[in-house]
């Protein structure tokens, strides 16, 4: 008897879904050729991920990433075992590292010292300033620092060497002993002001009569920095460091590293300044090696992945805000 | 006591004022620098020293730049990817943002799933490109516009918005027997102006910008960007021996130097024209996506 009627509910139920999905027709249609260039374009490289454990030749076409003899983990191995890997997993771990240190933080430091400017004009010419490098793209921001750096038209080399601070002009661009330090600088320099938005924006949300209670007790400007702003910030913080963190191999929210490794780099500093990413590509499109490259890429995604979720998890043990 | 505490905040006012100030500077002159040495002749630039104002003026940077075939053409292009991958781009997100907006809207949960895991999970370069090969779209103009078309960022800003449109607006609509297609262009896009614009200037910001695809997936002469001409050009003067060796050609002191910076100057100039439009919108865009602390 109950069965029954279970059962012509979940028939009526069925009934229903059917008329509302003939009514809503139009909107799946809408949806649907959304989902026609996801699956094209995210989800079918995702299976080429195959192609990382199989030996997949570019003659063998899509269907190859399936058809292709399987060889395990032949080229995982063969990467950690090539004779530059202790150098590029060096780089790409150094340099995201050096980015969470100092392009990090830049953009906290800047809204702090914004929202203590009292001139509101002077506040918003600087903003305005700042955002800029943002939109422009990175061959010009590489433009930009061979314009200022390059040993034989660069303006600081040659405002030094006129100023008779150096003899020779210093090969910023083509030493590995500063790729680190300019990546890191041009990284900051495009994107501080671009993060600083989050940051403010947090700042704006703070109660100001907490500003006002504190005065009162006599606190000074650094003391309410230190007690109210920080604090007040605490949660974006956290949740932009997860998301910088998840991101960092790929460059993420403090710029691409692929980018600035792939401009900057060359045969001089390459001992610094090849990364994964780089090392791929090179192998991959250039040398036409494509599962070895797969598998070189998808080493980078797994570690990735690992990283967003574990550092998502430790921000929600640490501080309670997260980011999923 | 109270004067004390006036000196400090004069201290601590002048330290913030100078460190923006410095700021504001290292971020501002370098696009100042790139401007006046592409008004300079090229030769000159080369002997330094020039810091606030051309030192020798002259247009000829600009007249090369102009009269070469392959900047020009590298700069329609460009226009064509911007103004065509943005309005395709514009179209399909916004299209699929409605019906994915409608909250009674079935599977979407699904729809959503596969969405977020889309912008989590990629499979790589290399897989990515042999499906732009198998799908013929490597060496084409069509690899501008068509992998660009559905934007997952800006489909979930999207979504939000129109679901902050009041509902009565959609329902009179209904009543009066328009169909969602009406609807969509009718009422949604022409209220939606503000995120529009700020989706239009991102995607359109992104396709000036964009090299990579330049440099990846395409061969044809025909088809390079200004931004991979410039790549080009700044890292063929990456090895020192070459700027003399442009600044022989005759033409009189133009080097592969200034060459760069107009090409430069010639990237940027639109980005600042639709900067004053963009910086209207995008704070606002950016809180409307992003993280909420």
């Amino acid at each position: 008897m109950q069965l029954e009627t279970n059962l012509t509910g979940a028939e009526v139920h069925r009934g229903q879904i059917w008329k509302r999905f003939k009514k809503q027709r139009v909107l799946h249609l809408f949806v649907g050729l959304g989902m026609i260039f996801l699956v094209i374009f995210s989800y079918t490289p995702m299976f080429g991920i195959l192609m990382a454990f199989k030996d997949y030749s570019i003659s063998d076409g899509i269907k190859g990433i399936f058809t292709s003899d399987w060889v395990g983990f032949r080229y995982f191995d063969e990467f950690v075992h090539d004779y530059q890997f202790g150098k590029i997993v060096r780089n790409t771990l150094v340099l995201c590292f050096l980015k969470v240190i100092f392009a990090f933080p830049a953009p906290i430091v800047l809204a702090i010292l914004l929202n203590e400017v009292k001139s509101m004009p002077f506040k918003r010419f600087v903003q305005t300033i700042s955002y800029l490098p943002h939109f422009i793209s990175w061959v010009v921001v590489v433009g930009v620092s061979y314009a200022f750096l390059s040993a034989d038209m660069g303006l600081v080399n040659k405002a030094l060497l006129q100023a008779g601070f150096i003899d020779q002009p210093l090969n910023i661009l083509t030493s590995p002993n500063y790729f680190w330090g300019l990546a890191v600088g041009s990284a900051v320099w495009k994107e501080m002001g671009w993060w600083t938005i989050i940051f403010l924006a947090a700042i704006t949300g703070i109660n100001p009569s907490l500003y006002e209670a504190a005065e009162i007790d006599g606190a000074g400007r650094l003391a309410r920095i230190r007690h109210i702003t920080l604090p007040g910030m605490k949660g974006t913080i956290v949740v932009v460091l997860v998301l910088t963190i998840g991101s960092i191999l790929g460059g993420g929210l403090v710029g691409s590293n692929f980018e600035q490794a792939y401009l900057l780099g060359n045969s001089i500093n390459n001992p610094t300044s090849e990364i994964v990413q780089t090392y791929a590509f090179k192998v991959g499109l250039s040398d036409g090696r494509f599962s070895y490259a797969s598998a070189i890429d998808l080493i980078q995604s797994v570690i990735s992945v690992i990283l967003i979720f574990s550092s998502n998890f430790i921000a929600k043990r640490v501080s309670g805000s997260s980011l999923f | 006591m109270l004067k004390s505490q006036k000196q400090k905040d004069l201290v601590m006012d002048s330290i913030v004022y100078l460190l923006l100030s410095i700021i504001a500077l290292t971020m501002l002159y370098p696009f100042y620098y790139v401007l006046i040495a592409s008004f300079n002749k090229g030769s000159d630039t080369l002997l330094g020293g020039m810091y606030l104002w051309p030192r020798s003026v002259t247009f000829e940077n600009y007249r090369i730049f102009l009269e070469d075939p392959k900047w020009m053409k590298a700069f329609l292009v460009t226009v064509a990817r911007t103004v065509s991958g943005t309005a395709l781009g514009l179209l399909l997100t916004s299209l699929v943002a409605y019906a994915l907006s409608h909250r009674d809207l079935l599977f979407s949960k699904f729809y959503f799933t596969l969405i977020i895991f889309a912008m989590y999970f990629s499979g790589g370069l290399i897989p990515y490109y042999v499906v732009l090969r198998s799908l013929g779209l490597l060496n084409s103009f069509g690899v501008y516009i068509v992998p660009s078309m559905l934007n997952t960022f800006f489909l979930l800003i999207a979504i939000s918005f129109f679901r902050e449109i009041p509902g009565e607006l959609k329902e009179s609509a209904h009543m009066d027997g328009a169909g969602e297609f009406v609807i969509y262009f009718r009422i949604i896009l022409p209220v939606s102006m503000p995120l529009l614009a700020t989706m239009a200037l991102f995607m359109g910001v992104g396709q000036w910008n964009s090299w990579l695809d330049s440099a990846y997936f395409v061969q044809s002469e025909n088809l390079r960007t200004l931004t991979f001409r410039m790549m080009e050009i700044i890292n063929q003067s990456n090895a020192p021996m070459d700027s003399v060796a442009v600044a022989n050609r005759p033409g009189g002191g133009v080097t592969s130097f200034s060459l760069q910076v107009t090409s430069m100057v010639v990237s940027i100039l639109p980005i600042i024209c639709v900067y004053p439009f963009l910086q209207k919108y995008f704070v606002h865009g950016i809180m409307l996506g992003s993280v909420k602390g």
